[in-house]
């Protein structure tokens, strides 16, 4: 337990490293980019432009903007938008993070649920038109990207089910009522249950050879006990592997997904404020993925022993 | 009188008060309205600044000319009319002292009553703030030390008493009377911003409990990025706030997605915040009988034009320039004069107006049709479609091609804008034969290089701020106008600029109408086309409108029985 806790103290202390690095480089990289948040087609003065600079510190020395900008992150505050003035960005993204997270999970059930079913069936019924039908929806699924499957759902939720649903399903027509979650989620995560199916399928096969479980056949076993409990078990070890990087495919694959469905959250903001150049919300966007995607990463290498107790931390 | 003709007259009277009682304000009797008077309608973007001294957005000063006034207001003719003020002011006979006496009975929403002192402490503090319509001030005495940082009061600012006081001049200014009805001098409560902070701080107006202003509506919810509310200010000192009891703006990036909503009743209206609808869209509502009785399209006040790069060389005819344009003086004139007429504006609005709804030809000149300014329909000689003449002009211009080869029109990338450049594109290949290259680039970059004057031919327009021409001139054509993007330097129409403008309106017009022609006839921009309003409301929304600037306030609007 204790040799746990500290791996994960210095886990948490490597991913507060790697966001202030990923965020330190954001920030200097933004500053390179020509454009200004404040130009546009109404009265700029260069007065104007100098008090806009003066009200974000933008005409402080780089050095000095960064020394602000990483105090105010160390209090918490990741500063105010430069587009919106006014609105402060910390408990802006802590609310978009709530929405693309309720998305993102719903997404990773979708994966884990559908890709494990797929799996488990296909292996169990190797060589049959279970299989068959199983393995050629992954290598489809798989192939597809996600926001080809989003057009086909938007196509058949928005226009063939339209009566049904009317409309509301699938844009931030109000965002806030869970019937809106299951559609985009659902573009987000198929392709990746693909490919848990695909690997979960191949992991159940070797599994389902192995000795112990011919074992728990011999004994008369139940086969939902020899299946859940001996065999998936210990299938699940590899696909828990790739459960990390599936989890930032689902993080990074949200700025296309909730593009497409004009869902609220950290992907869309990511591109708007890039494309507005509100750099202080651009920074604030990096650093608060890379604090997610460190945090998911986390959390699958502590599921890991749960699993398989050989591994030790 | 007999007792039967006493009687009738009674009856008469009593049915006479029963229909005056029934009747709301703008004649809807009372039993027609819903008992839901929620105004609901979506925008896409959501607001950018919320105090009156940094707003700049049209969105903005929609949204918050309810909830904030000033000494003037504009009326749906987009005449300036008293509003906080007592009459019209007294101005001395150089022109340079503006007197203003105050209305006694008007009061912030939360109670505070509204005294002189409010009104120099709000303008002295947007001059400070130096948003980007502080220059409304740069007229009075004082202002550059304001804006300087050197002090924190223009000088020019007298008050006379508690409801009234002066506005001095450093030099005459005909058009800052319009000026005065602007966002940027609506009054703000002085007690309530520097309880929340330094006078300069803008965050008070963020919070729903400090966003305190004199309009009839009051924000009582905000949620960034995601939705605005707002409700009547009980007891507002102007009288009726209307019928409305609530207005929730939600903010829907998807114009399709808005239509969606407004078609499942979600919505009472889409066109508030100069929203407008998908091109497909509005051509659908447009053609159908029964659909086409919700859309109203209305003129706007923004005119698209080609800007032309007036550069000569390296630092002239402005400091901006830095390379010699094709399009610039005596020499370029042909080849402006060619790539305007080589245009069927016809064809460009079917195509890229989505058939006229929104937005129609322009041919009278680079100030918007209804403004004043406008020249008049078909004046401008190189708005009309004569490819024979565009040819020949071509020809004279660039004999051998070489100054038109490689062109390239940059845009910011909006559907419209892509729409147009691709119009004009196969326009000009059709009617010129010069090949022209379409290039994107996003908002921020296109500001930026267009104010170096980077671009050879590129898109402009421009959306009336007010209805005087100064606000044309100064800021786009007079040399050095910060939002020219053309370097465009003229003398003659500098001195013309500097003339007219310390003149009233009705001594000016002239004038600024001849600046206008020297524009035309010199081709300096190629005008395309005139911006259409969208306003999409249901039959049972009544009052969903506006003029070209401006829509209507929200306590014109009703809600019927649906």
């Amino acid at each position: 337990m204790r040799g746990t806790l500290l791996y994960i103290g210095q886990r948490l202390i490597l991913i507060a490293v790697t966001t202030a690095l990923v965020s330190s480089i954001v920030f200097l990289l933004l500053h390179q980019i020509p454009g200004s948040a404040f130009l546009n087609e109404t009265r700029t003065t260069p007065q104007s432009l100098a008090a806009h600079l003066h009200h974000y510190g933008l005409d402080l020395p780089l050095p000095q903007q960064y020394a602000n900008w990483a105090i105010g992150v160390l209090h918490g505050n990741l500063g105010e938008s430069l587009i919106n003035r006014g609105v402060l960005i910390t408990p802006l993204l802590i609310r978009e993070t709530s929405v693309s997270a309720t998305v993102g999970a719903f997404a990773l059930i979708v994966t884990i649920g559908l890709g494990l079913l797929l799996g488990v069936f296909a292996a169990l019924r190797q060589n049959t038109w279970v299989d068959y039908i199983a393995s050629s929806a992954a290598v489809v699924g798989y192939s597809i990207p996600s926001f080809v499957i989003a057009i086909f759902l938007l196509l058949i939720f928005g226009h063939y089910f339209y009566d049904w649903t009317q409309g509301t399903v699938y844009y931030n027509v109000g965002w806030g009522d869970w019937t809106q979650v299951p559609v985009p989620a659902i573009a987000l995560g198929l392709p990746y249950a693909s490919y848990v199916a695909r690997l979960t399928r191949a992991s159940m096969l070797e599994t389902i050879r192995t000795d112990y479980v011919r074992t728990a056949w011999a004994k008369g076993l139940r086969a939902r006990i020899v299946v859940t409990r001996h065999a998936l078990r210990n299938a699940l070890i590899p696909v828990v592997t790739i459960l990390g990087p599936l989890v930032t495919g689902i993080i990074t694959g949200s700025v296309v997904i909730e593009n497409i469905f004009g869902i609220p959250g950290l992907g869309k903001e990511f591109v708007t404020s890039i494309l507005a150049r509100d750099y202080n919300i651009v920074i604030g966007v990096f650093t608060f993925y890379a604090g997610l995607v460190g945090l998911a990463n986390l959390t699958v290498d502590v599921i890991y022993p749960v699993l398989d107790p050989r591994i030790r931390y | 009188m007999t007792r039967l003709a006493v009687f009738r007259s009674l009856a008469m009277a009593v049915g006479a008060v029963s229909m005056v009682a029934a009747c709301g304000p703008g004649g809807t009797p009372s039993s027609n309205l819903a008992s839901d008077q929620t105004l609901s309608f979506p925008m896409v973007d959501d607001v950018g600044n919320t105090d009156p001294a940094t707003m700049s957005a049209a969105v903005d000063i929609d949204i918050f000319r309810n909830t904030y006034s000033g000494l003037y207001k504009f009326d749906d003719q987009l005449n300036e009319i008293p509003d906080i003020a007592d009459g019209q002011p007294q101005i001395s006979s150089d022109g340079l002292t503006y007197t203003f006496k105050m209305k006694h009975n008007v009061k912030f929403s939360n109670g505070d009553p509204v005294k002189a002192d409010d009104f120099i402490f709000s303008w002295d503090r947007a001059a400070a703030i130096q948003g980007d319509y502080a220059s409304v001030f740069q007229p009075v005495v004082g202002y550059d030390d304001v804006s300087n940082g050197k002090a924190t009061h223009m000088s020019g600012l007298k008050k006379i008493d508690d409801y009234s006081f002066s506005a001095t001049l450093s030099a005459p200014a005909g058009f800052w009377f319009t000026e005065t009805a602007l966002w940027t001098a609506w009054v703000v409560d002085q007690k309530v911003v520097l309880a929340a902070g330094k006078a300069t701080d803008t965050k008070w107006a963020d919070d729903p409990a400090t966003a305190i202003g004199t309009g009839q509506f009051k924000l009582t919810a905000r949620t960034p990025k995601q939705s605005l509310d707002f409700a009547p200010v009980a007891n507002w000192w102007g009288g009726s706030t209307g019928t409305i009891t609530k207005v929730h703006i939600e903010i829907v990036a998807d114009q399709k997605a808005q239509l969606t909503k407004y078609e499942s009743n979600g919505y009472s209206l889409i066109g508030f915040a100069n929203q407008s609808l998908t091109p497909e869209d509005v051509i659908r509502y447009h053609s159908d009988s029964q659909l086409s009785k919700q859309l109203q399209l209305l003129p706007g006040a923004r005119t698209t034009w080609i800007g032309f790069n007036f550069c000569t060389g390296k630092g002239t005819p402005s400091k901006n320039c830095t390379f010699a344009s094709a399009f610039a003086g005596d020499a370029g004139k042909p080849l402006r004069e060619a790539f305007s007429l080589a245009i069927d504006r016809d064809q460009l609005v079917d195509i890229a107006c989505s058939k006229g709804t929104a937005c129609v030809k322009a041919t009278g000149g680079v100030i918007t049709k209804g403004l004043k300014g406008y020249l008049g329909d078909n004046t401008d000689q190189w708005a009309k479609f004569d490819p024979t003449q565009a040819k020949q002009l071509l020809q004279q211009g660039d004999p051998n091609g070489t100054k038109t080869k490689n062109l390239t029109y940059t845009y910011n990338a909006t559907a419209f804008n892509k729409a147009v450049c691709d119009n004009l594109a196969s326009q000009w290949r059709a009617n010129l034969g010069v090949t022209v290259q379409c290039a994107s680039t996003d908002r921020a970059s296109f500001f930026n290089a267009r104010t170096k004057c980077s671009y050879p031919i590129f898109r402009h327009s421009w959306s009336a701020d007010y209805d005087h021409p100064q606000d044309w001139f100064d800021f786009l054509f007079v040399t050095d106008a910060g939002s020219g993007g053309a370097c465009y330097s003229n003398s003659q129409l500098d001195s013309m600029a500097k003339d007219a403008n310390s003149k009233p309106l009705s001594q000016s017009l002239d004038t600024y109408k001849a600046m206008n022609k020297i524009l035309v006839d010199n081709c300096v921009t190629g005008n395309l086309v005139y911006t259409v309003l969208q306003y999409l409301a249901h039959p049972w929304v009544q009052g969903a409108s506006g003029n070209s600037l401006y829509d209507n306030y929200w306590s014109d609007v009703k809600i019927l029985q649906h």
